[in-house]
């Protein structure tokens, strides 16, 4: 079951730094507040940026789900 | 003696991990995310490590041996070492620790870096070396605090003591580190002032160890995958800084898997393999051919106010945030 009503899924696995925190940031530039973007991360040094710029632009940040072994999802709200 | 590198890379590759420290990102965050955390632990830790290695060359245990100062080599392999550092998504003691972290990528640049690294000092672009290295500057040294041939530092060419200038230069750093406004934070597992302390600890030791192995020198990187190459293809010996190496990986290994944060992590899209190996392939050139890398020039260099490392590392940065700007930066 699904925690949020997620708008857009990011699944950025994988990706050489700072891909993550890039395409994150692309994509909250194209939602509307209120929507709900779930980042998809397995490196442990952008789940703790990604939050950081997160706030920085003026977005929540959610939750940070542990969801495997170095795998975190990643829920903000759009403000 | 050569095994204390490897104990001193593992301790090294712990920190680096842990603090998730990469000059890469550090340079990068600054321009791209207007994140000045990983800027704000290298100031801290090149302005204690500056007092740490003068305080163990005057107690007679070092003798800091600036890199000579080439303004072409500096200059040109800076600039080129910094473009291949954003390719490779890390810079030389990035793509290493993350080896160790199970990442796919940093293993081919690593790769690409070391092999370029190895051609450019021995192979086949050792005569572009030995063309560049004829503009090499050294100076003969009387004080004992540097070894007898050093490459001019800024206490050496302003012809005072080196204790004013690292004064001064440790105060403006940690001024930068505590006094800018909008500080970034993070909760990383090894807090920014932490890490800081132990490099700044860690890197005297290095470089003692290092010097009773014949090779006078702190931390550093590139030269000891050149080694790991020749041992491999040569036969060669072991280095204190390829044991380093060793070391690095094995520490940053254990640190994750002890975070429970190692994971053979592989991109969706193949291409960003072809990317990281074009982007090693630059930052070996441009390190052989700047005389060092972050680590040779901008963390072990810089604190002992070599003019080289300076000037190595300003074009590091600048090259560092043309690839950046390049890749991320036009599109906000």
């Amino acid at each position: 079951m699904a925690k949020y009503q997620v708008t857009k899924t990011l699944d950025v696995r994988g990706e050489v730094c700072p891909v993550p925190d890039v395409e994150t940031k692309r994509a909250l530039q194209s939602m509307k507040p209120g929507e709900i973007l779930e980042v998809w991360i397995d490196y442990p040094m952008s789940k703790e940026r990604i939050p950081e710029t997160v706030k920085k632009l003026g977005h929540e940040v959610l939750e940070i789900e542990e969801v495997g072994p170095s795998e975190w999802k990643i829920y903000i709200k759009v403000k | 003696m050569v095994w204390t590198g490897l104990i001193i890379g593992i301790i090294f590759g712990v920190i680096l991990q842990r603090g998730r420290i990469c000059f890469n990102s550090a340079f990068r965050d600054v321009l791209i995310f207007k994140d000045n955390y990983l800027m704000r632990l290298a100031a801290l830790t090149l302005a204690l490590e500056s007092i740490t290695l003068l305080i163990f060359a005057q107690a007679g245990f070092i003798a800091l041996a600036p890199k000579p100062l080439n303004w072409l080599s500096n200059i040109v392999g800076g600039y080129i070492f910094g473009l291949g550092m954003v390719l490779a998504g890390g810079c030389a003691s990035g793509v290493t620790y993350r080896s160790g972290e199970g990442m796919t990528t940093a293993w081919l640049a690593a790769l690409a870096y070391a092999l370029t690294a190895r051609a450019t000092q021995g192979g086949l672009f050792s005569n572009w070396l030995k063309w560049v290295n004829q503009y090499s500057i050294t100076i003969d040294s009387t004080n004992p605090v540097y070894a007898k041939k050093i490459g001019p530092t800024i206490a050496t060419v302003l012809g005072i003591n080196p204790w004013i200038v690292t004064i001064i230069f440790a105060a403006l750093l940690i001024w930068y580190a505590f006094g800018v406004k909008n500080k970034s934070e993070r909760p990383s597992k090894l807090n920014w002032i932490a890490a800081a302390v132990l490099i700044a600890i860690l890197a005297p030791i290095a470089w003692w160890t290092s010097a009773k192995t014949g090779r006078n020198y702190g931390l550093g990187i590139t030269g000891g995958w050149i080694n790991l190459i020749s041992v491999y293809t040569t036969n060669a010996k072991l280095s204190w800084e390829g044991a380093e190496i060793i070391g690095i990986i094995i520490g940053a290994a254990i640190s994750a898997v002890a975070g429970k944060e190692f994971k053979l992590r592989m991109p969706k899209n193949p291409l960003t393999y072809i990317q990281v190996l074009v982007g090693g392939f630059l930052m070996g050139f441009g390190a052989v051919t700047a005389g060092g890398c972050n680590i040779g020039h901008f963390l072990t260099g810089v604190p002992t106010l070599a003019i080289s490392s300076i000037v190595a590392s300003i074009f590091f940065i600048l090259g560092n945030w043309t690839m950046a700007w390049i890749m991320f930066g036009r599109q906000k």
